[in-house]
């Protein structure tokens, strides 16, 4: 057992953890935070996607002590004071969500690009989230959402 | 946005129920959950396809600390019983474990320990020895005279062949004869994966009272009751199935999968199980949309009217029945849904093989009938020198058409409305234009049209019913008892506008109790597209009751006859001080109060919804596509999609159902197919080697319009829209591609390197 102290969503936290841990299951197992989901388990899905350090990283590939002394942000960080963010907002507003699995990874994904470019491209937008599978939503109203959240509304005359 | 207060529900759009809790990560799914002394449970998988379990030794995992409960075909019921609810008194070809395994992946033994990584060693250490049989894989050997019976149990019709499905009209045979033009071909389809992002999850509580609590990602939480009552020999008061959450379904989520394993392991050590699957033991041990291989010959007038269509099927329906047989049934339906012809036969094989079952999947064998016989009538058009437009205009059924077999109406079958539409949004005298144009370029334009159909609930097959519950609290809102699952297709959130519109209540004064067999009443199952239809009209119909109810005790709380009460914007009104004096009108609140003071009443109410038709939902999609003819990728430039919904109740859940579909559709058509060897082995049991389209292969334009015309029977005029956008991509992609390349592609998926093949041979 080892050691590992980091931030976690603005707080820091101290947890024991084996030398192979990963981080998906120490965010999950040891410190009871499961919004973060596991849907393959190799890096495939982006379900599992967390920020650390700015960046967003598949956590169920991440090692544990990877994360000592660095900053990681899951979906329980975004809301302020029981706000959401301006990304979960338009997450509802444009329903782009639907079983809502692969969500938590896709806005991780989505606000560490907002985070970066604040008005990303729609392109830009695509290969954000190619990492982040969804069978329900085609991803149409995913881009659509993080467009909104980024101020930028479109002029959509095709849709119903 | 949800601020609606009365009357204006319906047609709005609403995010999911619990979309928040989804947004935010506070949604607890199965995998979620944790109770005290919980175990974690793993499967040992079969490695061989079909084998006799001659001895299994767990002597060194009863060793192995931690572990808690070891369960084999040695120390569980052998009770045969069918995993899917459709078809739950049927073809019961299962067991929670058997000393038979049938494909590379059943069910052989499971442990529960301390821990998931105990739990994984254990499996390890469990030594079995299999005495190999003989091995089939392919449906059309399965039902040779000297194939190898894979079931004894189960009452198959012969053999491996589960039953021979057989329907036509009119004369099917006679027509093809007088028929100018005849035109036949093999189009096959393969297996493929639900692909859920949540793979199949359930823990398993026995408790001190000997009742049995699954939580489970299921969309048929009732027919699961069913099963583990049977098995178990529980009485269903001793059996619970709960669903917190569903991470995706797609029907993948209809049979019992994981829960009796959970279950049999609690039973045995009196601890909380959890069992939750791998990726790769989901996309090699659970269930998968059915391979097929489908024959079809369709007879034409020179003018381009369909005369006779004739489809042959064989399904793979792998080691288990599952749904099978509805399957098989509902794909036949299907093929009598959609054109004038009079003269249409249908026969399907369902055939028991070893390789991993097929079972439900988002369009119930819809999308094969509907990819072979739109790439057949392309085919055609191309042929007699028609554009296939033309063709479709001359034989789409029409809203007074009917199903010949019984002379039963499709409903307001608006298909042509949305073929019409969806030429429009596309452009698609341009498109034909720029295909044309490409003819002798590197990459090629072609443009292709799908059709399809699918079905809106149960009715005339099983008892389609669902009922439900609705109770006033004290300040006028409301809690509805629904045996619906959340799926993520807005069924509760549209049972929600259901009651909104019809009491004027608001949506954040309605609250669900739903998908608990303990704390709901029965409904038949989320599938079969019965949300909108049935669950979605029996949320209209509680609340109808709720009204009449409600405006009994506000006559006699307003003192006034009962025909001259008025309920609007939320208030009773008296009919003559209408316009006068609002004062003597009564909220919902102060009816409650009146009921429980006054009349020491609480209000209750309850229906059951059972459909009286068999209405039809219709979609046309006319995609277009950029074909590299060098290195035989496919780009999807455009895409149109027209869907007669009847109402759109939920305008922006229903544009997300449909482009949800196009990316099942999409894979369906180029890249997805679980690949095997000759034992049925799974080759690509990874996401990435599966290959689902992710946000950037998605094509550059989708456009989406809904035609609104109503269905007279459905809940404010809607009808089922989840599975039936799904039905036409692969039919309207394989079109393209065709058209593009100038060669004809049958079988899906058009991977680019089938294209490079089919470009060399030309």
């Amino acid at each position: 057992m080892q050691k590992l102290k980091f931030v976690l969503n603005g707080k820091c936290v101290e947890v024991e953890v084996e030398g192979c841990a990963r981080l998906i299951d120490v965010i999950r197992e040891n410190l009871g935070l499961t919004g973060t989901k596991e849907g393959c388990g190799i890096g495939e899905c982006g379900a599992c996607t967390v920020i650390i350090d700015g960046d967003a990283v598949d956590s169920c590939l991440y090692p544990a002590l990877r994360a000592q002394g660095k900053n990681v942000t899951t979906i329980e960080g975004l809301a302020k004071d029981g706000r959401l963010s301006a990304l979960q907002q338009a997450v509802l507003d444009h329903h782009a969500l639907q079983c809502g699995f692969c969500t938590p990874g896709f806005i991780m994904s989505a606000t560490a690009l907002l985070n970066k470019n604040p008005k990303p491209s729609r392109e830009e937008i695509k290969n954000a989230i190619a990492g982040n599978l969804c069978r329900c939503t085609g991803y149409e109203q995913m881009i659509e959402a993080v467009l909104d959240a980024s101020g930028q509304t479109e002029i959509d005359n095709d849709s119903a | 946005m949800s601020k609606i207060v009365n009357g204006g529900a319906i047609g709005k759009s609403f995010p999911i129920d619990d979309a928040a809790l989804k947004a935010t990560g506070e949604l607890s799914y199965v995998d979620d959950i944790k109770m005290p002394g919980m175990l974690h449970a793993k499967v040992l998988f079969s490695p061989v396809a079909h084998a006799k379990i001659k001895s299994i030794d767990t002597s060194a995992v009863k060793a192995l600390p931690g572990v808690r409960a070891i369960v084999s075909y040695q120390n569980t019921p052998r009770v045969y019983y069918n995993s899917s609810g459709e078809t739950i008194d049927v073809f019961k070809t299962e067991c929670v474990f058997d000393d038979t395994v049938r494909f590379i992946g059943d069910k052989v033994a499971a442990v529960a320990a301390d821990t998931a990584e105990i739990a994984a060693r254990a499996i390890r250490l469990i030594r079995v020895e299999y005495e190999p049989l003989p091995v089939n894989i392919d449906p059309e050997n399965g039902i040779k005279e000297d194939a190898y019976v894979i079931h004894t149990n189960g009452g198959l019709a012969s053999g491996n062949l589960m039953e021979t499905v057989s329907q036509s009209c009119g004369d099917t045979d006679r027509a093809l004869r007088v028929s100018e033009f005849v035109f036949e071909d093999t189009f096959t389809v393969p297996a493929i994966h639900h692909g859920a992002i949540e793979p199949h999850a359930s823990i398993a509580v026995f408790d001190a009272t000997g009742k049995l609590t699954v939580i489970t990602s299921s969309q048929d939480s009732f027919a699961v009751r069913i099963n583990l009552s049977r098995i178990f020999s529980l009485p269903m008061s001793k059996v619970r199935v709960s669903v917190p959450a569903i991470g995706g379904a797609f029907g993948g989520k209809v049979d019992m999968i994981t829960e009796p394993i959970a279950a049999a392991l609690a039973m045995q050590c009196g601890k909380p199980v959890k069992l939750v699957y791998t990726r790769k033991e989901d996309m090699t041990s659970t269930r998968t949309r059915h391979a097929m291989k489908i024959s079809l010959k369709m007879g034409f007038d020179a003018e381009g009217n369909i005369l006779a269509e004739d489809m042959k099927v064989f399904c793979n329906a792998g080691a288990y029945a599952s749904g099978t047989s509805n399957i098989v049934w509902a794909m036949c339906g299907k093929f009598f849904k959609v054109h004038k012809c009079k003269n249409l036969r249908f026969t399907g094989y369902p055939v028991i093989t070893n390789t991993q079952p097929g079972g439900p999947m988002r369009g119930f064998g819809s999308p094969q009938v509907f990819f072979a016989q739109q790439r057949l009538m392309q085919k055609a058009a191309n042929a007699l020198g028609i554009e296939i437009l033309e063709i479709q205009r001359k034989n789409l059924t029409l809203p007074d058409g009917i199903d010949y077999r019984f002379d039963l109406p499709h409903g307001n079958a608006r298909v042509l409305d949305c073929l019409e539409k969806a030429a429009e949004l596309i452009e698609y005298r341009t498109c034909l234009k720029e295909q044309k144009e490409s003819k002798d370029k590197r990459f090629r334009i072609g443009v292709g049209i799908g059709v399809g159909a699918h079905g809106n609930g149960m009715y005339g097959i099983r008892t389609d019913i669902t009922a439900m519950i609705l109770k006033m609290n004290d300040d006028g809102s409301t809690v509805l008892f629904s045996g619906s699952h959340e799926m993520g297709n807005a069924a509760i959130t549209l049972q929600k506008q259901m009651i909104s519109q019809v009491l004027g209540i608001p949506m954040e004064k309605i609250s669900a109790v739903a998908g608990d067999t303990e704390t709901t009443p029965y409904q038949l199952g989320d599938y079969s597209s019965r949300g909108a239809f049935v669950s979605g009209k029996a949320a209209m119909m509680v609340a109808l009751a709720m009204k009449e109810k409600l405006i009994g005790f506000a006559a006699r709380y307003l003192n006034c006859e009962l025909e001259k009460i008025v309920f609007k914007d939320g208030l009773f009104i008296a009919h003559e001080l209408e316009k006068t004096n609002n004062t003597d009108a009564a909220t919902i609140e102060d009816i409650v109060q009146y009921a429980r003071h006054k009349e020491f009443t609480e209000l209750i109410c309850e229906v059951t919804q059972a459909p009286d038709a068999a209405v039809i939902s219709y979609g046309a999609h006319i995609v277009k596509v950029s074909v590299d003819t060098e290195t035989g990728h496919t780009v999807v430039l455009d895409y149109a999609a027209v869907h007669d919904v009847g109402k759109a109740l939920n305008p922006l859940g229903v544009k997300g159902q449909i482009e949800g579909a196009i990316q099942m559709g999409l894979g369906y058509a180029l890249s997805e197919e679980i690949q095997t060897d000759k034992n049925g082995k799974v080759l690509n049991p990874t996401l990435k080697k599966y290959h689902m389209l992710r946000a950037n292969e998605m094509p550059k334009k989708i456009k989406i319009a809904l035609i609104e015309k109503g269905e007279p029977s459905g809940p404010f005029g809607a009808k089922s829209i989840g599975e039936c956008s799904v039905m036409p991509v692969a039919a309207a992609v394989s079109n393209a591609i065709s058209n593009a390349v100038g060669c004809d592609f049958c079988d899906l998926p058009i991977t680019s390197k089938k294209i490079q093949d089919a470009i060399k041979n030309i």
